[in-house]
Formats: structure tokens, sequence, C-alpha cells
């Protein structure tokens, strides 16, 4: 009966792939000539752009493709991160989009590693005139630095902040820091009289350094010290410069809102942020142009935009950070492709497009002609808008920028729950910028191991073959006479080896190499450096750290699953009702996707309205005073998250160890408890004699797997820490490794990493399943 | 059987207390699906928000595809689901009742291709898959998803045989069976619970996946449901209500499957066939 399902999927999937090579026949045909509607010339386009945005580009692309019939946009929306890494990955196969729509910060890295082109042809400078110059991206050729390329063109400008205030609580918006002290402090309410306040002065995600920049400018400081670079004209480099008096002065700002002046909420994400503001429960807020349409146009509040205030103390506006967002033109995309692409990329930055956007959107465009157009003069929140652009500070568009961004934000989220002094925070910023900058501008040299290692890797495998040789001559006459244990197990092997020998070895080679950002393409072998940097580097201390950590991470929670698992089947498979309900019930944590329950949790652990501390309010109603239960701010202090991180972890293992569990009981003769009763024993004993015992052949693989996939469980410690929040402080291995490479293309480190990371789990796997017998048959 | 009352007393209590951890989150994501203009977090915790909608549900079967996602999902579970039962359930029982030559060795190289961390690997494995022209195809991912599902699943299914005994197919034989027989009409239909967990083990890698697969598939209208949930996803203005009520309809499915499976997962399958 399996075969016959078997066949029947086979039949469906060869349908899937008939009807793709239809339309590759298809296309086929239209270049001979005879055009058909599905044979249309096809132009990919990866964007990034917000749903409301979405809205409008699909209804243009409707528009272009009415008027080139002979063309079809595909167009895919990609998140930024993802957009990027699958970018960087295309390159290094020549595939990937035709073009790209995306923000200015990482063109810097598409211009790095080659993934995108010069569009001046398409673009000549009386045509560039039509823009400002501050939504094109004009770079230096990476061979001839004389050459000048034009990799990006705006078709908007803004991505910045201002003040959102809502009127019914604040008649007039503050045009000073000091006024603005005043109206947060008025509304800074205790309302329900519990002590704590339910509405806030001011709210702002404090998570994320971006929302800081407003602050360091009007304190006279900025994250780079030389900007000329900013616009990416110059060839010299940048240096950060974060520690200094202006930037402590800011930060002493910032953190007095908090301690000194009470008037922002204890904690703050993005959406804790925005949900405080829309629920009437914040009088102001900080928040970019992509939110603003949200929160005017909210009914339960009274929301306006206003221009970032005057420090006090300084005399000199609050400039937020701007940038403009475009298109550029994929390295893919060459000879016929690369025009039709170039003629979309046209079309989408045409005033048509621009107008549709400025309409539907409020987004500023990039063409200086719709400047002039009488909506950025009559619309309130467009004038202010415009008026913040004008007074803002261009994003410097260079790779460093993420570095610089990487080491602000652990310091500043360590400031902003009282951890470390604003002097404190900047120091720390800058020594983390510096070394940061390091290890993305740095390339490693081939080492004088690095020649010798392909020919290591050889001997080493040409050893194991003549240490081996009786058992592979055993093994080839074995073959003959065990023909139905071959027969069935190898199918298996083959599937998963042909799948992961070539990642295998491609990440072996990786760790020896210096695969980076600036040897993203042409990486070599270079020798034992990552190993080195990860035992001996000046961050090897924190690798220990972090290593211990993983560990105590796997260990409560696989022990915890287990023990939950187990309790959980044997409760279950005794004579109850309403067996089937518990079960279905019980498996929901496995059953609903751990993407959005992770981020639930999240939820649960926030300071003020999360539903853990509530309950530990509620308990505490209870409780004498002196056994009070603390409140704490969970996802601010770092082993409190890590908590967090494990709770919700164990949550959502505990279902797949019970349905294992489950299976495993059935497997357990009845005769033996029979047998047991006879001899009166207790069910404790009969527990600990009879149904442990008899699982274990089913719990162990489960227990090595989980204890493996914990201790590579990415996604649960990213999703509920938020990245590693507070301050980089609750990384398990994984996520170290991830932040390495994926934040600063470390790929070889990495690799190295991974590669420390298996051998770790191997040693553990072959000492646990030696010890429990585990790969014992039964014969 | 019959029970002192105290203890089935007990038994709904420990199962009520972890219903009621189980199901708290997810009441959570009920809300969220159910609130208008897209709100994540709430000050205020209740399960049926007061302005709410199912506007959220309508519009993912109306304006997005929806149902092709879900077709497409299905789809490649099911035949992730089947192979790897079937080449679970072969392996599994190769490693449990033959001795031969680097059978261990076997054992624990299956294992170690799960010691490698997942992220590390995407991009030889998108290097891979675009240079063998898999991009965009339903196969490239299945066949990624069975080599994944495998090793657990070849493992579990061990476990499992180790527990029959070898007594039952020894009976089969000397009744005339051949060891290949003794494997499909008396073993196999003992290790149900084992092929239960195998199937639904191998499910759920294909279902719940989207990082490969954002890789490999890249085309709207090819997206299986955790990419098309994941494109609701946008720094600082998600769809939440979209993403909730996605991620909800997304489970129902799962909640099925072990709903028709798990019958077997409870039989009380008795082994006492043979005495020993």
């Amino acid at each position: 009966m399996l075969l016959a399902v078997l066949q029947r999927i086979v039949k469906m999937l060869t349908r899937v792939q008939s009807g793709n090579s239809m339309l590759f026949l298809g296309m086929l045909t239209l270049l001979v000539g005879c055009g058909k509607q599905d044979s249309r010339q096809v132009v990919t386009l990866w964007h990034q752009m917000r749903p409301a945005d979405r809205a409008v580009l699909e209804s243009r692309l409707e528009v272009y493709e009415q008027q080139n019939p002979e063309i079809d946009v595909r167009a895919l929306y990609k998140e930024n991160e993802e957009l990027r890494s699958g970018l960087e990955s295309a390159v290094l196969v020549g595939a990937g989009p035709d073009i790209v729509y995306g923000p200015w910060d990482t063109l810097g890295v598409y211009n790095e590693i080659g993934a995108v082109q010069d569009m001046t042809p398409w673009f000549p400078s009386e045509v560039q005139q039509e823009f400002d110059p501050r939504t094109l991206a004009i770079l230096p050729d990476k061979e001839n630095p004389s050459l000048r390329k034009l990799y990006f063109v705006g078709d908007r400008f803004g991505n910045h902040l201002a003040l959102v205030y809502n009127r019914n609580l604040l008649k007039e918006p503050p045009q000073t820091t000091d006024e603005l002290i005043v109206a947060a402090k008025a509304n800074t309410v205790d309302e329900t009289g519990d002590g704590r306040p339910d509405r806030f002065g001011i709210v702002w995600n404090y998570t994320e350094p971006f929302f800081v920049i407003p602050f360091l400018t009007g304190h006279g400081a900025w994250v780079f010290a030389n900007d000329a670079p900013g616009d990416g004209r110059s060839e010299v480099r940048p240096v950060p410069e974060l520690d200094t008096p202006q930037a402590i002065a800011a930060y002493q700002f910032v953190a007095d809102l908090k301690t000194k002046y009470h008037v922002l909420p204890i904690s703050a994400d993005y959406n804790v942020a925005r949900e405080l503001f829309l629920s009437g429960k914040a009088a102001m807020l900080i928040d970019g142009d992509w939110s603003w349409q949200d929160y005017v146009s909210a009914e339960e509040i009274d929301a306006a935009i206003a221009p970032l205030p005057i420090v006090s103390s300084t005399g000199l506006p609050m400039k937020p950070m701007v940038s403009p967002k475009g298109y550029s033109l994929s390295i893919a995309a060459q000879g016929k492709r690369a025009e039709e692409a170039m003629q979309l990329i046209r079309f989408l930055t045409d005033t048509p497009t621009q107008l549709a956007f400025l309409e539907q959107q409020k987004i500023i465009p990039s063409r200086m002609s719709l400047r002039d157009h009488p909506l950025l003069k009559q619309d309130p929140t467009l004038i202010t808008s415009f008026a913040q652009t004008q007074n803002g500070r261009l994003m410097p568009l260079v790779t460093e920028m993420r570095a610089v961004w990487d080491a602000m934000k652990p310091p500043y989220q360590s400031l902003m729950s009282g951890n470390i002094s604003a002097a404190d925070a900047t120091r720390q910023m800058q020594q983390s910028a510096d070394r940061k900058i390091a290890a993305l501008t740095g390339s490693v040299r081939p080492g004088v191991t690095a020649p010798l290692l392909p020919f290591a890797g050889f001997a080493l495998l040409l050893a194991l073959l003549v240490w081996q040789r009786h058992r592979l001559v055993e093994f080839f006459r074995d073959l003959r006479r065990n023909r139905l244990a071959y027969a069935f197990a190898l199918p298996s092997l083959l599937a998963i080896f042909l799948v992961v020998v070539f990642p295998l070895v491609f990440n072996v080679a990786l760790s020896f190499s210096n695969m980076s950002l600036q040897n993203f393409r042409d990486w070599e072998i270079v020798g034992f450096h990552n190993y080195a940097s990860i035992f001996f580097g000046d961050q090897a201390a924190k690798f220990w750290g972090v290593f211990f950590k993983t560990i105590f991470w796997t260990a409560i929670n696989v022990s915890l699953h287990v023990s939950i698992g187990v309790l959980l089947a044997v409760v279950i498979n005794g004579p109850i009702r309403g067996k089937a309900i518990y079960r279905l019930l019980l498996i929901i944590p496995w059953a609903v996707p751990a993407y959005i329950t992770a981020l639930t949790w999240r939820g649960m652990f926030d300071y003020q309205f999360g539903v853990v501390n509530q309950g530990i309010l509620a308990i505490n109603h209870y409780l004498p005073a002196m056994l009070h239960l603390p409140i704490l701010d969970w996802l601010n202090l770092p082993n409190p998250a890590f908590a967090a991180c494990i709770i919700a972890n164990v949550w959502l293992g505990f279902p797949f160890m019970m349905v294992i569990a489950l299976g495993g009981l059935q497997g357990i003769p009845q005769e033996l408890y029979e047998a047991a009763r006879i001899d009166r024993a207790t069910r404790w004993q009969q527990f600990w004699n009879i149904t442990l015992p008899m699982l274990k052949p089913v719990l162990i693989p489960a227990v090595t797997l989980g204890a493996i996939w914990t201790f590579n469980n990415l996604n649960v410690v990213w999703l509920v820490s938020n990245g590693g929040e507070p301050s980089d402080q609750t990384h398990i291995l994984v996520s170290y490794v991830y932040k390495a490479v994926f934040n600063l293309y470390q790929y070889g480190y990495g690799a190295a990493l991974s590669m420390v990371i298996f051998l770790m789990l191997l040693v553990f796997s072959i000492f646990f399943l030696h010890k429990t017998q585990a790969t014992e048959g039964v014969h | 059987m019959n029970e002192p009352r105290t203890i089935t007393a007990l038994r709904h209590v420990v199962l009520l207390l972890f219903v009621a951890i189980a199901v708290w989150p997810i009441l959570d994501v009920v809300s969220i699906s159910l609130r208008p203009g897209d709100r994540l977090r709430s000050t205020e915790w209740e399960l049926i928000p007061e302005n709410w909608t199912l506007d959220s549900y309508r519009e993912l079967f109306t304006e997005q595809p929806f149902l092709r996602w879900l077709g497409n999902s299905l789809l490649v579970s099911a035949a992730v689901t089947a192979f790897g039962v079937v080449l679970a359930s072969m392996g599994g029982y190769a490693f449990s009742r033959f001795q031969f030559v680097g059978r261990q060795t076997m054992m624990l190289s299956i294992l170690t291709t799960q010691m490698f961390p997942a992220t590390m690997l995407l991009l030889p494995l998108y290097i891979m898959i675009a240079k063998l022209g898999l991009i965009n195809t339903f196969w490239g991912l299945s066949i990624f998803y069975v080599s994944t599902a495998l090793p657990f699943c070849i493992w579990q299914m061990k476990g499992f045989y180790d527990t029959i005994p070898v007594s039952l197919e020894e009976a089969a034989k000397i009744d005339g069976c051949s060891q290949f027989d003794a494997f499909t009409k008396v073993i196999l239909p003992v290790a149900k619970p084992g092929l239960v967990i195998t199937a639904l083990f191998s499910f759920m890698t294909a279902w719940s996946e989207y990082i490969v697969a954002a890789q490999v598939l890249q085309d709207r209208e090819m997206f299986t449901l955790p990419l098309g949930i994941k494109s609701f996803q946008s720094s600082m203005s998600t769809q939440w209500g979209l993403y909730a009520a996605a991620s909800i309809l997304v489970s129902i499915p799962v909640v099925l499957v072990f709903m028709g499976l798990s019958r077997y997962l409870v039989s009380g399958m008795t082994l006492g066939a043979v005495k020993e």
C-alpha cells in the first residue's frame, strides 16, 4: 500500500515538473518568434517594499505589462536580510534576479561583492540631474577607482524619524527638549494607583540604535569622524567616532529620561512602543515615515506628526538619519535582459510612478520636478516630513555602517537597562566598532600551512583507507553475503549523503579559507587562521562563556523535555476518560509554527503587559509579603532573558517527547505489569523497573538527536531574545555563529566555528551512544 | 482495569495543568489574528478583542494565494512523508536485525549529518541546488527534506524494532515465510506506533521548514505555507493579523494528521502473540 502511495506522489511531483518544462518550452517558442500569452520575456524583481507600498508597486507593474505586452514582470517580496543573503548566494552562481530594490545601506555590500552593475548607459548625466543627488549612488569602480559608476537610482527619499504625538493628550508638540521633558512628565500617570505608571510621556523602540541617532545629532555628535565618504564619492575609509563628550551627553540625556525623569516605560521594543501609542498610553512617540499613515488614521487617538525638537543644552535641532531607497541592476542581467530590466527601472523611477507613491503613500519623491507638487505644500504630514528630511543627515553609504550599528546596540541596551554609565557605553561602542571594522575590512593572506592543507587532507583520507583496508575488503565480501541488509540500508544512506556531502566538504574547505566581505568571490585557503582566532583570538574568552552556556541550555532543555514528555505519556496512558482530547490539546505547541509562538512568548515576558509578571502579581496577592515573588524585567536582564528562552523552548519541545514516549509505551507487554502486580510491586517500582527500561530503546534516539537539535537550535533563542538581547548576553553557540557570519560576513570564521560545534557533538554522541549501547541491534 | 479514584483524579489534574500551559500562548495567537490593525502586542489581555474581525482570515482566502500555498505544502509534505516512512522502515530494520560490516559506522555517520548548524550549510546547499537546476522545483526541496528527516526516522524505527522480539520473525520463518515476508507481514504491522511517529516527524519536517525553502523557491506561486507566512513579515511593518491567522490555519492540518494517526499510538497493540 505504501508503495502505491509513493508511486502516486512521484507522479504528482513529475506532473508539476512537466508543467514547468511546458513553460520553459513556451519560452523557447517565443525566442523562435511565435509569441503567446505564457511565452513572454521574464524580468525578475526582488524588492523589500512594505505591504502598503507593495499594492502601489503591483498596480504600476500592471500598467507596465499592459504597455509592454511582451514582458512578464515577476516581482518577489523578500524581507530585508533575506533579500541580502539571497542575492549574495545568487551572485556566487551567477543567478538571481535582474533587478533589486532595497535600502541604501546594503548597497555598499552589493558593490563590494560585485552583485550590481553600472547603470550610467541608461541614466546619462543629464537624466541624473533630474534626481535629488542624495538619491543616486555613484561609486568608484573597484578595479579602476577613477571610474565612477551609477549603482543605485532612488525612487524616494526619507526613511526618517519624527515626533508623533497624540493631540488628545498633548495640545502642542514640544519645540525644545526642555519642553519635551515638561510635557512628558505631565503625561506620565499612574491611573490605577498600583505604583507603576500606566501612561507614559514618551516612548520609542530603544533596543535599536537607529532611534538614538537624532539625540546624537542634537548634541553635536555623529557616528563617523570624517563624513565626506558618506555619499560614497570618496575613497577615504570612514573612521567611527562614537566616544566623544557630545555623544556621552546625548546618551546621558536619553538615560535620564528613563532613570531621572521616569517618563519612559521600563522596556519598549518596536511593537510595544507602537502599541502603547496606538492605545493612547503614550503621549509622544518617535517613529519613522513608514508608520505615520497608520497613526494618523487610527481612530482611538488623534495623532499628528511634528519635527523632532531642538536640544535645549546645545541649541541644535535633533536630526534624524535620512536615506533613499531604490533600484539596482543585478549582474545576473546581461545583454538583452539588462536592456529589458533597465527599461523597467526607468519606468519605476519615472514621474508617474513616483507620483502614485506620493499621492497614495505620502512618499517623498526623488525626482526634483515632483518636489514642488502641491501635496508637499498642503498635507500637514508631508509638510513636516519634507522639512524633517531637509533637516536630516544622510546615512553614510559605507559597509562600515553595519559594524557601527552592531557595535552600538549592546552597550546602548545595557545603558538603557541601567547597567552601565553613558561614558562606559560610548567607550565600549568605540572599542567594539574598531574591532568589528577591522574584521569587516580585513583580508587574511594565505599562511605557510595553506598550500599544504589540501595535500594533508588527501593524505589523511588515504591513511584512513589504508588503515581500514581490511574492513573495506570485508565490506565488499559482505555486500554479497548480506544482500537483504544492504538493500534495506543503502537507499536511505544514499538519500542522506548525496544531499549533504557537497555542503559538508564545502564547509570544511571554507573553514580553512578567508571568505569574507573582502574575499567573497575570490576566497582561498589560508590555513588555520579561523581556528586560531576561535581559541586564541581576542574573543576566545567569550567563546568559552558561550560554550558553557550552550551546554547548560542543552542539558536543562533536554532533561525537561524528556521528563515532562514521559510524565505526560504515562499519565495519559492510564484508564481515564477524554484521552483523545487531552492528546490533541497537548500536541498543540508542536503543531503551531514556532516562528509565531516564540514571538508570543516574548510578549508574555514583557515587564509591564506580559502575562508572566501579571501572574506573579496575582499570586503575590495571596502570599504574605515576605514570600512575594519578584517582578522581573525578564527581557532586559541577561539571566531572566535566557530563562525566558529556556521556558519557551521547553514548551515547544515537550509534545514531541510525549508522542515518542506514547509510542514507546504501546510496545510494552501488559503481562509484565500483571506479573509485577502479582509480586505486589508499587506503581513507582513498576515505572522504574518496567516502564523506563522498556522505553529506553525508543527514547535514546530521541534524546541523542534532541540534544543535537537543542544545541543547534537557532530559532528560539533568536526570536525570544530578539537576536541576543539584552546586549548579546543570551547567545548560544549557533546564534553566536549566525551573528558573526551574517552581520560581519565572516564566512570562514563561521565555517570553522561550525566545525568546532560539529566535533563537540560528535564526541558527545559517540560517548553517549557507547554508554547506552544504542548502536547494538537485536540479532 | 480499575484504578483508585485519587490516582484518576491526579491524572486529570496533571493533564489539565499541562493543557492550560500548552494552550495559553496559542490563545494569544488567536487573539492577534482577530485584532484589526496588525497589532502584535496589547496592553490588555483579552481573547476576543473588543472590535474583533475575521478580516485576516477572509483576506487569506480571497486576496492571498493561501490555498495555493496549502496545496504546495501538502504535496511536498506528503512526498516527504511517503519517502521517509518507506526508507526509514527499511533502514531501521536493517540496523536492528542484521549484523553486517560497517553497521556501526553507518549508524553514527547518519547522525553526524545533523550536527552541523543548518544555517552554515545554506550557502553550499544553494550552490548545489542551483547547479543541478533544481531552483524553483519541489524536487529540490523534497529531496533535501527527506535527507533531513531520515536520520531521526531511521534511528527511531531501529529503536522500535529493537523492542519487538526476534522470536516473532522466527515463528514466521518456521511457517515458511522468507525474511522479507516476515518483515512486511509480521514486523511492520506490529511496528505501527513507530511508523506513525516516523510519518508525523517527516510530515512536520517538511511542513514547518522555511529557511531552505526560501533559497529554493523563488516564485510566490510556488511558495510553501511557511514561506507564504514569512512573506507577511517585514521590518517594522509586519502584517501581524495575516501572520497570526495563517499560523493558526497552518496548524489545523497537523492536528488532523495527528488525529488520523494517533489511534495507532494507543491501540495497546499487544506483543504477547509469541510466548517467550
